[in-house]
């Protein structure tokens, strides 16, 4: 039987006060295995940022099931997960301005306990080995993404979860900054969870979960409950 | 919706900054103004004064007596041409008005060399009608009577003496008002350091806007325009409630400026109009304007040099040489002023430079990445807090300094009162008696058996110097010259000096004629005593605090006998013998009813409360300005920290407690606040050795110890501490919400680093 990473029955979740709260995220039902990948789609406002912060710890859901690497959401420790377990990509600024691209990967590698000394090693294999030195500010959009993703598989992650990745490059960069990403995915055996616009994107990975329609497109997992 | 309505709406959206600019500029408006107003007012009161009585003269009555209306009846009844003067103090009041008697200097206007109050509005800004001055409820009031000169021959009970309305200080009041006037120029400072530091935060946060303005067609060159009309704007809505809040806080200062003018310089502050808005609308005005426009008046490559020598330190470290050489050698006031203010700068540009410089050290130097992060993220609060931080660094400074100053006055202050004032009762020789038998009498009775000591005191004036040269000094003549007196410090002394003194072989001097005239113990000195002129020496410089007059201090012996004793008076410690016993037996022998008997405690306590208000003033302006610099480090802090927020919530993602991150920011912000206050110390003990050592003597004529007082440190640090931790209280609430991404143009221009 194929291990789940990632099971969520009935999510729900809305933002406001009771009378004019505005569900966001209603009866979301899905499931990721090991190594396995999903992609989120959806409009702006459709709920895939808040579901990725909900599925790393930085928000509660109301309602529902979330169990992540066996465990029930609500008796998970999140900050250790996150710092050892989870790894994030957001769209933008995921380094630290102050340290150079291989400081920020030797802080997220000695914040999930992992050796620093392989930091050289991922900006190597992300193909930007030679701007080490060099601040985030020094550097192309597309390099900052490589570094952030050098970044989060120096954590040696089980899970990764990148909110638009690819949003604000163009679209060479943006491919090559993806083909990296499922790559190094494919070859260390993560998960990953993938919000995006870009439905070339999204078609890259095993699965897509339309939030705006609530349809799972193509089925290469598991079947959802 | 207009640019400079999209322009405003950055204060719509954060409204906060918008408050923290206009409060900046209400307080600085109002500390500033208080300062200019306080200084103006006495320059315009002394100045309105003296102009009215210029080389004039006063009668007086030959007995001593106080001059009465009657006295003026009867003089200008003989035809004299006189003009009488009534200062008034009136109750619940500070500053005294004048009442003159228009009618009366006509006979002046008539010999042309007076000012006419004929015609003039008599508004009581000092001068009042003398019917409505003396109709006054007063605490406080004297008659002179002004006189021409040649007016005529006087009655034999009067004579002619010079009027003024203070005594020959040497310009150390002036001096005074200069030091007031340095001390308005660093809140003026302090104060343009925090305006561009806001301004300069609000043009950062709105890059973004001003590159999609230019983007959609608007002009570079508009954009400005509309900045300087936003401040224009703000600067309207608080300056004039400044202005008016400055007042208020002059007018509640005033009571303890009129104190330290009649305490240090025996100088009169007079009511003086308070229509006083001009110049300091005009100066900050000016001074807004200069902070914000600053960058558009250097031209780029001039702007461009000059940040490489700043960052370098070169700068910084020439101000420092040069000021420092100009505090040794700077032979006025004003120099001397430069000089520090050089020196100033100089410590102003090197903090930003000497954290910058450790933050890059200790970075490199650290191994772990988070300790990394924390010294790099320190850099960069040091760099975009450079401006609150330096100006909060000079306001410590100046804290500590003034603090020193004060709490060193006050200790030295006491200890001389206690050796001036070692006898413990002070017995006035009434008018016409003989104070000769009464010092017979105690010289019989008081035997050295019985723990007794007593001096007799005669004052009166002599001149010092060769003829052209020569100045009044006050004489103080003590017989006999004992153990009441030989114990006072002295600052220079020749060998065996009380001695010598009680021998009648010379005079020592107070500090602040030996300082006016150049003289050192040692010298030979012209002193003239009722006509006859001696060369004595001076066999020593005693400190004598407080006082502008010049004084001689010598043995009775030494007097003429036709010298003229304006007082007289017997300090006693009675010992065994009990003052009763003593007043008893002076009374029967000068045949008086009752004596004038002081216990020199209650001086003491006298001189204590004119000491206290005299520093008061001092003391409220500089902690106020350390109130203006401390708000502003807490809300720029604020501010900018909140700009960081992101990155704090990044180490939440990466799985960082929120405990954590709230320790590490509270170490930054106490690590900044701190950083302040530690390399204000240096330079707030230098600007006390200036204080007590160069400005002092300059100012008042005498100097002081130089004392430290790390206790005071400690409370410095500690008020840092406190700034630390608000910040971080006001960021903890931020941290909870969520935050806003750093600008693409923060993070690909390099200005978050």
């Amino acid at each position: 039987m194929t291990e789940m990473l990632l099971t969520v029955r009935g999510l729900r979740k809305s933002f406001g006060s009771d009378e004019s709260a505005v569900p966001v995220l209603a009866e979301l039902a899905f499931k990721l295995p090991a190594g396995g990948s999903l992609a989120l789609m959806g409009r702006s406002g459709s709920g895939k940022s808040t579901l990725l912060n909900i599925l790393c710890g930085l928000e509660r859901p109301e309602a529902g099931e979330l169990i992540l690497f066996g465990q029930d959401y609500r008796r998970a420790d999140w900050q250790q997960l996150r710092r050892e377990r989870i790894g994030v990509v957001f769209q933008e600024a995921n380094l630290m301005p102050t340290l150079s691209l291989l400081d920020n990967v030797r802080l997220r590698a000695a914040l999930a306990g992992q050796p620093q000394s392989r930091g050289q090693h991922w900006l190597d294999t992300l193909d930007i080995g030679e701007l080490a030195q060099r601040f985030p500010d020094q550097v192309s959009g597309g390099q900052r993404q490589r570094a952030a993703l050098a970044m989060v598989f120096a954590m040696a992650p089980a899970l990764i979860l990148a909110d638009e990745p690819t949003g604000s490059l163009d679209r060479v960069t943006a491919d090559d900054v993806a083909d990296s990403l499922f790559r190094l995915q494919a070859e260390t055996g993560c998960g990953l969870i993938l919000a995006t616009h870009d439905p070339e994107l999204a078609s890259r990975c095993q699965r897509t979960l339309d939030l705006a329609h609530r349809a799972v497109d193509r089925d290469a997992g598991p079947p959802l409950p | 919706m207009t640019t400079f309505t999209a322009l405003l709406s950055h204060y719509r959206r954060h409204p906060w900054q918008g408050a923290a600019l206009a409060l900046l500029m209400l307080l600085a408006t109002t500390l500033w103004t208080g300062i200019h107003h306080l200084t103006s007012e006495a320059r315009a009161s002394l100045g309105q004064s003296e102009r009215a009585v210029e080389a004039r003269h006063q009668v007086q009555r030959i007995d001593g007596a106080v001059l009465t209306v009657e006295d003026f009846v009867s003089l200008r009844r003989q035809g004299l041409c006189l003009m009488p003067w009534l200062e008034v103090l009136p109750e619940g009041e500070s500053r005294r008005v004048i009442g003159v008697d228009p009618l009366a200097a006509l006979c002046f206007q008539r010999q042309g060399d007076v000012a006419s109050f004929d015609g003039q509005p008599l508004r009581g800004d000092p001068f009042l009608d003398i019917a409505d001055a003396a109709a006054l409820p007063a605490r406080q009031s004297q008659l002179f009577l002004i006189v021409a000169p040649n007016t005529g021959v006087l009655p034999e009970a009067y004579r002619i003496t010079s009027f003024s309305l203070a005594p020959d200080t040497g310009q150390l009041g002036d001096s005074f008002l200069l030091n007031l006037d340095a001390l308005s120029v660093l809140v003026l400072l302090i104060t343009g350091l925090l305006l561009r530091s806001v301004y300069l935060l609000s043009l950062s946060q709105r890059r973004d806007s001003f590159a999609l303005l230019n983007r959609f067609g608007v002009p570079v060159r508009r954009v400005r325009w509309h900045l300087v009309a936003e401040l224009v704007c703000l600067a309207l809505l608080t300056l004039i409630p400044g202005i008016l809040l400055g007042q208020l806080l002059a007018n509640g200062l005033a009571g303890g400026f009129a104190s330290v003018m009649e305490g240090l310089f025996d100088s009169r502050q007079f009511a003086t109009s308070g229509n006083n808005w001009l110049v300091p609308t005009v100066v900050m005005m000016a001074l807004l304007l200069l902070v914000c426009a600053a960058d558009w008046l250097i031209p780029d490559k001039l702007r461009k040099a000059s940040v490489f020598v700043i960052r370098s330190g070169l700068l910084a470290l020439l101000f420092i040489v040069v000021g420092t050489g100009g505090v040794w050698l700077a032979p006025n006031l004003l120099w001397l002023f430069v000089s520090v203010a050089l020196g100033l700068a100089g410590a102003g540009l090197l903090m930003p430079w000497c954290l910058s410089a450790l933050s890059s050290r200790m970075s490199r130097a650290s191994h772990q990445p988070l300790r990394r992060w924390w010294w790099a993220e320190f850099g960069v609060l040091c760099r975009r807090l450079a401006l609150p931080l330096v100006a909060l660094q000079l306001a410590l400074a100046m804290v500590l300094a003034v603090q020193a100053l004060v709490t060193t006055f006050e200790a030295t202050f006491d200890h001389w009162l206690g050796q001036r004032l070692s006898a413990d009762y002070y017995l006035e020789v009434p008018t016409g008696a003989d104070a000769e038998i009464a010092a017979h009498w105690l010289t019989q009775n008081l035997p050295a058996t019985s723990g007794a000591r007593w001096h007799r005191v005669l004052r009166g004036q002599g001149r010092i110097g060769l003829d052209s040269q020569s100045r009044s000094v006050d004489v103080f003549a003590l017989a006999p010259v004992g153990s009441l007196v030989t114990e006072w410090d002295l600052i220079e002394q020749t060998e065996q000096p009380w001695q010598q003194l009680a021998a009648g072989h010379g005079v020592m001097l107070n500090e602040q004629l030996a300082y006016r005239q150049g003289l050192a113990a040692g010298d030979q000195i012209q002193l003239e005593l009722a006509g006859q002129s001696m060369s004595v020496p001076v066999l020593g410089i005693y400190p004598d605090y407080g006082r502008p007059a010049g004084e001689v201090l010598m043995a009775g012996d030494l007097l003429p006998d036709d010298f003229s004793v304006a007082f007289e008076s017997f300090s006693i410690s009675p010992g065994s013998v009990g003052i009763e016993t003593i007043t008893e037996a002076l009374a029967g022998i000068w045949q008086q009813p009752a004596l004038t008997l002081r216990d020199n405690r209650s001086i003491r306590d006298l001189a204590n409360r004119v000491f206290d208000q005299t520093f008061m003033l001092t003391r409220a302006m500089t902690l106020l300005t350390l109130a203006l610099a401390a708000v502003a480090l807490l809300l720029m802090g604020w501010v900018f920290l909140a700009t960081r927020l992101w990155y704090f919530r990044l180490l939440e993602v990466w799985g960082l407690e929120r405990a954590a991150i709230f320790l590490r920011l509270l170490t930054l912000a106490l690590a900044v606040s701190l950083s302040a206050a530690v390399l204000a110390l240096p330079v707030g003990v230098g600007l006390t050795w200036v204080l007590v050592q160069r400005i002092n003597p300059l100012a008042f004529g005498w100097s002081l110890p130089m004392e430290l007082y790390p206790g005071f440190w400690l409370e410095l640090l500690a008020l840092a501490l406190v700034i630390g931790v608000c910040i971080a209280l006001l960021m903890r609430r931020q941290l909870g919400r969520p935050a806003v991404r750093p600008s693409v143009t923060g993070t690909v221009t390099g200005e978050e680093r």
